[in-house]
């Protein structure tokens, strides 16, 4: 029950009038970016991050993860009313949450659409309070080695289960780790990478990445297809509202599935894009009402969002407990706690109680705050949906350059900025992964430091990887999930020696 | 127009030269395990080395006609390249711009320039959009968050 006694805490923490004040703004901008196409929870959150060095931990981390619930609930809106998804990761909820608003049932969509998302985050949360703790207990006992078998298990999720094409989110991995080796070597001190660029020392700030990676080239990838908001009614009808929500529990093995799903999938990093369509797939095979899914079904409503904000919730306990990041947002915020001079991990909640469970109760919070603030603001946030696309997005240029020169002032990062826009654009374009990238990026360092240091351990020898029961397991299983695409391919072949070759998914054309 | 092909190509080649160049880089690093543990210039090398390989593999799969995604014909058609150089090259300007113009100056210029020239927004409309912005990243940047943009070298020379 010690977890509860610090939730209690945190509430005092989180409900104070300046907190709420940036809980209200932060979903505000949230549901903004979540409403505008080429702008989602990961631009979102790196865009405000500059903002965000001179404020306390526990304020910055609120208004960060605040932006971040108002980006999921945003993007179900502008999916249900205009079927333009304002995120990868609500792509699935347009299969039916758009035929149910075009049949002249906005609210109830809307309405089912952020009730089953507030249940899912819900489950998220709880999922955190009472197993973060737990988890970063076991992980204070870490050394070394299970510390990079950790990390090695992070990464080869990613290609077992991110997707993506395996060598791509491996040279995608790869990347990221060079990337973050860049400048001083915090091991030997040696100078490393800098390709005969002076002003590299310093290292690439993962800030800079991130802002052209997900800011400008999700740019490009918007401003290519010239969209139509073609939008269905925007009037919310309260008593609508609560009779669609009166009607969730109905659905509530969808429901607990749905959450179940989206947790494993937020704790291992597939993150919630994967998430809410293996969600909905999985819905559609076993509802009863499967064949009518797309055609405006509640349940294939239910199950994509409660995936979703399940997903996107509990990709912030492997990030507390310990330091590795479960989704793409989730790592921008973890170099967020870098840069505030936390360090992501177990000694947290040693060290930054107030700061861990302020973050925890802002979430029960902040989900309500969300959950009230876009219903109250659906036909403002429908109405932004008409500003031309061509006057935001300079805007979004302006804040990128401006965000990636104030993080050292430096203009050779605003240059790298750009250079990282257009591999993002090709990234993107092409089905390479970018959450792996980034979480390299900022994990990079230290997974490469955990490497070395069981190495001297050791003194040069694999087999510490192997000396208990523990760290074995997490090497194997993260062998088991490197190789898994590797065998899923040979076991097609051999059922079918002449399969042709599989077209790409829906997925794929979302995945981050 | 350019085809999946030609983009997976280009994407290949330049994954796979930064990761030579990480390769040649670690070398100097020292490779391998010394009295120090393992040399700073090993785990670069693996990394870079892994791209390569990883490189060459993107680049005979999106080049071998076995592969599905290589039979897209087009990736990027003739009007969406226009509208990609539409964004992208007055924002290179817009960047290149700032060490003579200043941050305030160039990014004014910058909104004027996208929404007037190709006739988006009124002239008027257009100006005070410009001098919005500029006056925003102003009072948010240098007045509340105490950072500094660059203010130009034209500005220095005019003694500001």
């Amino acid at each position: 029950m010690d977890n509860l006694g610090e939730l209690l805490h945190g509430f005092s923490i989180a409900v104070t009038v300046p907190h709420l004040v940036l809980m209200v703004v932060g979903v505000l901008l949230g549901i903004l970016v979540g409403v505008l196409p080429g702008l989602g929870a990961p631009n979102g959150v790196s865009l405000l991050l500059p903002l965000t060095f001179g404020m306390q931990p526990v304020s910055a981390i609120i208004l960060l993860s605040s932006m971040y619930w108002g980006a999921l609930f945003g993007g179900s809106v502008t999916s249900i009313l205009f079927n333009i998804p304002g995120e990868p990761s609500s792509v699935a909820t347009t299969f039916d949450g758009y035929p149910m608003a075009r049949d002249g049932r906005p609210t109830t969509a809307l309405a089912t659409a952020f009730g089953s998302a507030a249940f899912g985050a819900l489950v998220g949360v709880i999922l955190i309070t009472f197993l973060a703790s737990w988890v970063a207990q076991v992980a204070l006992a870490f050394g070394p080695a299970e510390y990079f078998a950790v990390y090695f298990l992070a990464f080869a999720s990613f290609v077992g289960m991110g997707g993506a094409a395996p060598i791509k989110t491996v040279v995608a991995l790869a990347i990221g780790f060079s990337i973050a080796a860049i400048g001083i070597d915090t091991v030997s001190g040696s100078v490393r990478l800098t390709m005969g660029v002076d002003e590299l020392v310093k290292g690439v700030s993962f800030v800079v990445a991130v802002m052209g990676l997900f800011g400008i080239g999700e740019l490009l990838v918007a401003v290519e297809e010239e969209f139509h908001a073609r939008a269905v009614s925007s009037k919310i009808d309260w008593r609508e509202v609560f009779r669609a929500v009166g009607r969730l529990p109905r659905h509530s093995v969808a429901l607990l599935r749905s959450a179940a799903i989206g947790c494993w999938m937020g704790i291992t990093p597939g993150g919630p894009t994967a998430a809410s369509f293996m969600s909905y797939g999985i819905a559609r095979r076993f509802s009863r009402r499967g064949r009518h899914f797309g055609t405006g079904e509640v349940e294939g409503i239910i199950s994509p969002e409660t995936a979703d904000h399940a997903a996107g919730t509990s990709a912030l306990l492997p990030m507390l407990s310990l330091g590795i990041p479960g989704s793409a947002t989730a790592a921008v915020m973890m170099g967020g706690l870098m840069i505030w001079g936390l360090n992501p991990g177990p000694m947290l909640f040693v060290d930054q109680k107030d700061f861990v469970w302020g973050l925890i109760a802002s979430m029960y919070v902040g989900n309500i705050v969300a959950v009230a603030l876009v219903l109250l603001t659906v036909p403002v946030f429908a109405a932004l949906m008409r500003i031309p696309f061509v006057v935001i997005a300079p805007l979004i240029v302006i804040i990128c350059v401006v965000g990636a020169y104030s993080v050292s002032n430096s203009y050779l990062d605003v240059v790298m900025m750009l250079g990282f826009g257009i591999v993002g654009y090709l990234f993107k374009k092409l089905f390479y992964p970018l959450a792996p990238l980034v979480l390299a990026i900022v994990i990079g360092d230290k997974a490469e430091d955990a490497f070395r240091q069981s190495m001297l351990m050791s003194k040069g020898s694999l087999g510490i990887f192997f000396a208990n029961k523990l760290v074995t397991c997490l090497i194997v299983a993260g062998i088991a999930l490197l190789l898994l695409p590797l065998v899923l391919q040979l076991a097609r072949l051999w059922r079918k020696p002449a399969a042709p070759a599989t077209a790409p998914t829906a997925q794929e054309k979302v995945i981050i | 127009m350019i085809s999946r092909r030609a983009l997976e190509l280009a994407t290949a080649v330049l994954t796979g030269g930064f990761g030579v160049a990480v390769v040649v880089q670690s070398l100097d690093n020292g490779v391998g395990w010394s009295s120090a543990g393992v040399d700073a210039g090993t785990f670069p090398l693996l990394t870079g080395t892994i791209i390569v390989l990883g490189s060459l593999y993107n680049l005979v799969r999106g080049v071998l006609p076995v592969a599905s995604l290589a039979n897209v014909p087009v990736a990027i058609t003739r009007i969406e390249l226009s509208r990609l150089a539409g964004l992208f090259v007055p924002a290179a300007i817009f960047v290149a711009a700032i060490p003579l113009a200043g941050m305030y100056v160039a990014s004014a210029l910058y909104v004027f320039a996208v929404l007037a020239i190709p006739r988006h927004q009124s002239v008027p409309r257009a100006l005070v959009m410009a001098a919005a912005t500029a006056l925003a990243l102003y009072v948010v940047f240098e007045r509340m968050f105490q950072v500094s943009l660059p203010h130009g070298a034209l500005a220095a020379a005019l003694g500001f």
